[in-house]
């Protein structure tokens, strides 16, 4: 039998309430499965917005650590996808404003039309490695090419398929400005990339 | 065909992706496409755009969520042993400071007697009643901080 949308709906909050009691609680259990759960998303996330592994790898592990001194603040009304994201999302805007890296910066303030600076040809050359198929490299490295915000829209609309409200949940703006990014984020992935590639 | 027809075919393509057209929309633009040869290119390309990029995988560090865990599990212990310790601290400080305040009357008669027996000046006497207050409090502090780099240190160690 088919579940309704509501029932569906329903059991989804329930879900979300035991996550949120077992944050609440502290419980090892949970963030256990939780980074089991969640670890490919939030890395992938994280290399996207800085391209550099090694950095990825320190506040992936930061991430958690936030998420158990602030499990208490999950309030189970948005998905916990969202608040882990934006979790990591201000932590790199802190290590970007600490570390200076322009591209990152530019996610706490895109309005602020600072001249983009791409990353350096070594964070693009490690990302290269660790993408699995070739054939991808060509759309890894157009996106490393154009703006730090525009490529977080991409990733968490086409990558991670998470839906407008969401997107404006991790980024804290409104969906109009999550929007009116990603029209232009498809219109800079779309120069960006070599003539005859994808 | 007119440049407009071409700009709304992309328009409504992009629409599509990001938040969706109607259905008269889709239509019209399914029909465009059926004639249109350079907007059919120009979108397939664009599909295949998408396409490989959520195709794109990246390899996770071995034991990324393995270090995390311990990591997460180890912070959890550690503030679960000081956390008594805090909460003890706080109630230890607002009984002291109850206790102060139904105190000082008595204390403050206490300092001017000892004043008066040995003949100290008032400034001498505010000042030992100001002390009376403060050193307990900066005892606390002390102790405080002296816990707080003890935990950094050990969650130094622990990183390393």
């Amino acid at each position: 039998m088919a579940r309704s949308p509501v029932l569906f709906t329903g059991l989804m909050t329930d879900e979300r309430q035991i996550l949120a009691n077992g944050l609440r609680q502290r419980d090892p259990e949970v963030l256990d499965r939780l980074i089991e759960q969640h670890q490919q998303r939030l890395y992938r996330y994280l290399l996207f917005l800085t391209g550099d592994p090694a950095l990825s790898e320190d506040l992936f592990q930061e991430t958690w650590i936030r998420v158990l001194e602030r499990g208490h603040q999950y309030n189970a009304k948005s998905k916990f996808e969202s608040w882990l994201l934006a979790i990591a999302r201000h932590l790199v805007i802190d290590v970007s404003r600490r570390k200076k890296f322009s591209s990152l910066e530019e996610l706490a303030d895109p309005e602020s039309h600072q001249p983009f600076e791409p990353p350096d040809d070594h964070a693009i050359s490690v990302l290269q490695l660790l993408v699995a198929r070739e054939d991808e490299q060509a759309v890894q490295l157009s996106l490393l090419k154009i703006p730090a915000y525009y490529r977080e829209v991409l990733l968490l609309r086409f990558h991670e398929e998470l839906g407008l409200e969401e997107i404006a949940t991790v980024l804290a703006t409104p969906i109009s400005t999550v929007k009116s990014r990603l029209y232009r984020g498809l219109e800079a992935l779309k120069s960006a990339l070599p003539e005859g590639a994808a | 065909m007119s440049e407009n027809l071409h700009h709304r075919a992309k328009q409504l393509f992009d629409e599509s992706l990001v938040e969706g057209v109607s259905s008269a929309d889709q239509s019209w633009l399914d029909a465009h496409l059926r004639d249109c040869a350079e907007c059919s290119r120009e979108i397939a390309r664009t599909q295949q755009l998408l396409r490989s990029f959520r195709n794109v995988s990246v390899t996770i560090p071995r034991d990324l969520a393995a270090r995390a865990q311990l990591r997460v599990r180890l912070r959890a212990q550690e503030s679960a042993q000081s956390s008594p310790t805090s909460a003890l601290l706080w109630v230890l400080t607002a009984a002291s400071w109850v206790l102060g305040i139904l105190s000082a009357p008595l204390v403050w008669r206490v300092f001017a007697w000892f004043g008066s027996q040995l003949n100290l000046p008032k400034p001498v006497l505010e000042f030992g009643f100001v002390l009376w207050w403060t050193v307990p409090a900066l005892i606390a502090v002390a102790v405080i901080l002296h816990q707080r780099s003890s935990s950094h240190g050990l969650a130094k160690r622990t990183d390393a």
